[in-house]
């Protein structure tokens, strides 16, 4: 793998990573122990450490194209494990938001991010969340129609699933947040 | 004391039986608790993952308005909401910039004082073990239960403050009160998949799969679980594993204050442990029978 990287773009983008994780990417010192624990390693394409390596190497494109942001479930395993008390899952998170700020759409795994994009959808437009409605949505907007219908019969029998959502009184000051920090 | 109650999108919808209960138990012990009012979604793992000043804002204004009404404490059973709410409670405390931008878009102060509790902690730390013991009129004796903790109740362990991150033995004690026998088994705090369950539906069957394999390999009757997400893919997903691994579980999943219930006897309806997916009928079959032995 050939990678050419220049010298003043590999700083910032592991100044804007450090500044936004509230840590230091030199940390880390390659032992592994977080993607040895990493209960998605199996699907990753780069382990946790490497992106860790691979950020701070500049290497931007590789790192906000990756599987890995998107498959990391934010158990948290790695961090509480890490030796150093690295924020290893806070470095996903700042590179999933770099990405979506940035418009980079995961190829491999957009419908993590398009259930995220979708859930907070619902949030601003309900203050909370309308299961039925989100998942109508994700569904539409994924075109994975009926994955998991199987399941919706019984889950209506049960009761799980509810035909009205609830919106709060105040969607007013939730209009605001989202202005604010969107 | 007073105590806010924030319940969270979950225990209003898929995860309803875990309200029903809760409210039922604490009835039953005379325990008040009010809902935060016009509380708002906390963000849940969607806002942590794209946008940082989202994920502290949403729970922040639960917070907030949780003090306005003179609370201290906020009782918080989805286990994500309160791993959410601790979150911003955490930031709001040690970043003071991050603070005054948030307190400013709510146009509301926050003092950064609110103790958030989950559902254990409020069990164990705030009803407390002799109350709960007290409270027991049916032994579960002979039944065997598996606590499953998930991630969000014990990490990252800076910030939940909570139990041992990789040995948690909180809800085993619950469940030794309730006179059923607490199984050790491997995989108690190994991620289920948690929110990529709609989004990657097949690495979400292979982790819970993995859970509730080693629990039936250690004999346990049914699990116990404090956390919404956890149960949906434990209970809602457990045919479909089945089916997958063809190896049959048959595994009944409760939420911890269903057990709790049962165990001070009340109506398995009341519980509303009809509204789960795994049909818990065996259980209560065998619960009814050791009591009958006795």
């Amino acid at each position: 793998m050939k990678t050419v990287i220049n010298e003043q773009n590999r700083r910032n983008f592991a100044a804007q990573v450090e500044s936004m994780l509230h840590d230091k990417l030199a940390k880390c010192y390659q032992c592994g122990k977080c993607s040895a624990g990493c209960p998605v390693n199996f699907e990753m394409d780069y382990t946790p450490n490497q992106i860790i390596k691979m950020t701070e190497l500049g290497m931007e494109d590789k790192v906000l194209n990756s599987k890995t942001i998107w498959l990391c479930v934010s158990c948290n395993t790695c961090s509480t494990r890490c030796p150093k008390g690295f924020e290893v899952t806070g470095i996903m998170d700042v590179l999933r938001e770099i990405a979506e700020k940035k418009g980079v759409t995961s190829k491999v795994e957009k419908e993590v991010q398009m259930f995220h994009e979708v859930f907070l959808d619902n949030v601003k437009s309900n203050g909370r969340i309308f299961e039925l409605e989100l998942v109508g949505k994700y569904k539409l907007k994924t075109r994975h129609l009926f994955r998991d219908m199987f399941l919706a019969p019984k889950m209506l029998e049960k009761g799980k699933l509810k035909m009205h959502g609830e919106k709060i009184a105040d969607l007013n000051q939730i209009a605001k947040i989202f202005k604010d920090f969107e | 004391m007073k105590l806010a109650y924030y319940p969270g999108c979950s225990l209003k919808g898929t995860s309803f039986e875990y309200e029903v209960s809760l409210l039922k138990i604490l009835e039953a012990m005379n325990i008040e608790i009010k809902e935060i009012p016009d509380w708002n979604c906390c963000g849940a793992s969607a806002a942590h993952s794209i946008n940082h000043n989202l994920s502290v804002a949403l729970p922040a204004r639960n917070l907030a308005i949780a003090e306005k009404d003179g609370y201290e404490s906020v009782l918080a059973p989805c286990a994500a909401c309160s791993n959410r709410l601790k979150n911003a409670a955490y930031e709001l405390k040690n970043d003071d910039i991050l603070k005054k931008k948030i307190t400013d878009s709510l146009e509301m102060p926050y003092d950064s004082e609110m103790s958030i509790n989950n559902m254990l902690e409020f069990l164990i730390g705030t009803v407390g073990k002799d109350k709960i013991k007290s409270m027991v009129k049916k032994p579960l004796s002979g039944l065997k239960v598996a606590s499953y903790y998930g991630c969000l109740l014990v990490r990252p362990p800076k910030v939940m403050q909570f139990d041992d991150p990789e040995n948690p033995v909180t809800m085993d004690e619950l469940v030794a009160l309730t006179g059923a026998e607490p199984v050790d088994y491997s995989f108690k705090t190994e991620c289920c998949g948690a929110i990529n369950s709609l989004s990657k539906p097949d690495v979400v069957m292979a982790l819970t799969g993995n859970v509730l394999y080693d629990i039936k390999k250690h004999g346990a009757d049914l699990v116990v679980v404090a956390c919404p997400l956890c149960h949906s893919n434990l209970d809602v997903r457990q045919r479909e594993i089945e089916r997958k691994y063809d190896e049959k579980l048959g595994l009944p999943v409760l939420f911890i204050t269903e057990l709790l219930g049962l165990s001070f006897g009340i109506d398995p309806k009341d519980l509303a442990i009809d509204g789960h997916m795994v049909a818990a009928d065996r259980v209560l079959k065998k619960i009814e029978g050791l009591a009958n032995q006795r």
